[in-house]
């Protein structure tokens, strides 16, 4: 098993910070993608985190009240070894599925 | 998905953008309509707060509607389109497009369920009140019986949009500021709304929804202070306090999310 910590994203509009205003997931669960984490608090809004990934809850930062930086962890996940590409581990050599195009090409269209 | 309704009220189309929700399995629970505040949005109330995905898993069809002047709606010039009456109006329109039938009990999915929040409670309440055969509960969030955008000091906050003068009514202040926080709102389009506010103001004791209503706000919410006031209208009425919440962190709020859902299921 792997490591994956997720920080705070981007909550848009210039935010930089947002304060925690309650966990809706505890150490040791299990939680599935998109499944809600947390409500933080910005300047401008309430809103509430989903998931970006499933796995088992091992750490998450800020307790409700404290401030939690936008790119700061969050939280963190354990996952099977194969999945934490992202993060932790070296990704495993893959030929490329898709081509990507640098230069334009006239519309066909 | 979202799209303008081209259907005429009164001979004026409304370009309000409504959105529909599917349930994330088939049900037949009847469909949930959610409204939003003053300076707020579908997004920023129901989507980004995790109320459209938590309805929808609860097998909830959901109806969102954008108020003139608000998020992807359009923004009118004339005054009457912000009209809290010609606001009604539009409202049963969108509700009679998105194939709710007049409530009937030998039918489960019959009529309506409305969740509001600030602004839009009030807008449910006379809405409710309005049309008993249609609607069959309602949860308000951040409701009270004062109207402060009624009492909004709108010459104070024209000078300081003019010149930077300062606004001495906090209220209006605060509804300033929250006015000017999203960017993609037309401050002025806000304005117009709270002129037509101002022409037809809140007046909770004229019109009383009879049916079930549950009434929610955080402990710090000082706008719902007046909370019990309304629920002392009703002979329906049920209310929950959110420890520690605000008039703005009060929407993310699972315990409100959790009570809402089993009201209207009940």
């Amino acid at each position: 098993m792997a490591e994956l910590p997720f920080p705070l994203p981007d909550l848009g509009e210039g935010l930089i910070e947002a304060t925690v205003l309650e966990w809706l997931v505890a150490v040791g669960d299990t939680v599935e993608r998109n499944q809600p984490l947390v409500e933080v608090e910005t300047t401008k809004s309430a809103v509430e985190l989903p998931s970006p990934q499933a796995g088992t809850v091992v750490r998450v930062h800020g307790e409700p009240g404290e401030v939690v930086k936008v790119g700061d962890p969050l939280i963190v996940f354990e996952v099977p070894d194969n999945t934490a590409g992202i993060v932790g581990t070296v990704p495993q050599d893959h030929a490329p599925k898709r081509r990507v195009r640098l230069s334009p090409v006239a519309d066909d269209d | 998905m979202g799209r303008h309704r081209d259907h005429l009220v009164e001979g004026i189309d409304p370009h309000l953008f409504v959105e529909e929700h599917s349930p994330a399995e088939e049900s037949t629970f009847r469909p949930v309509l959610l409204l939003h505040g003053f300076a707020s949005s579908t997004k920023l109330n129901w989507h980004d707060s995790g109320w459209v995905r938590a309805l929808t898993d609860a097998g909830r069809r959901v109806i969102t509607v954008d108020l003139p002047g608000h998020g992807q709606s359009a923004s009118p010039e004339e005054r009457d389109a912000y009209a809290p009456s010609r606001i009604r109006a539009d409202l049963l329109q969108v509700l009679q497009d998105s194939h709710v039938i007049p409530l009937d009990e030998s039918q489960p999915a019959s009529g309506v369920d409305i969740i509001g929040y600030s602004l839009g409670s009030r807008l449910a309440w006379e809405f409710g009140a309005t049309q008993p055969d249609l609607v069959h509960r309602m949860v308000l969030g951040g409701p009270g019986s004062a109207d402060p955008l009624a009492d909004f000091d709108l010459a104070a906050a024209q000078q300081y949009l003019a010149d930077g003068s300062v606004i001495h009514d906090p209220s209006t202040a605060d509804l300033l500021r929250m006015a000017r926080l999203v960017p993609s709102h037309d401050v002025f389009a806000l304005l117009t709304m709270v002129e037509a506010i101002k022409g037809e103001p809140f007046s909770a004791a004229e019109a009383v929804p009879q049916m079930p209503l549950l009434l929610v706000a955080g402990e710090k919410d000082d706008r719902a202070a007046t909370m019990p006031e309304l629920a002392a209208l009703s002979s329906h009425a049920e209310t929950l306090w959110l420890p520690g919440r605000t008039h703005t962190n009060s929407v993310t709020s699972r315990a409100f999310k959790t009570a809402a859902i089993d009201f209207l299921n009940g």
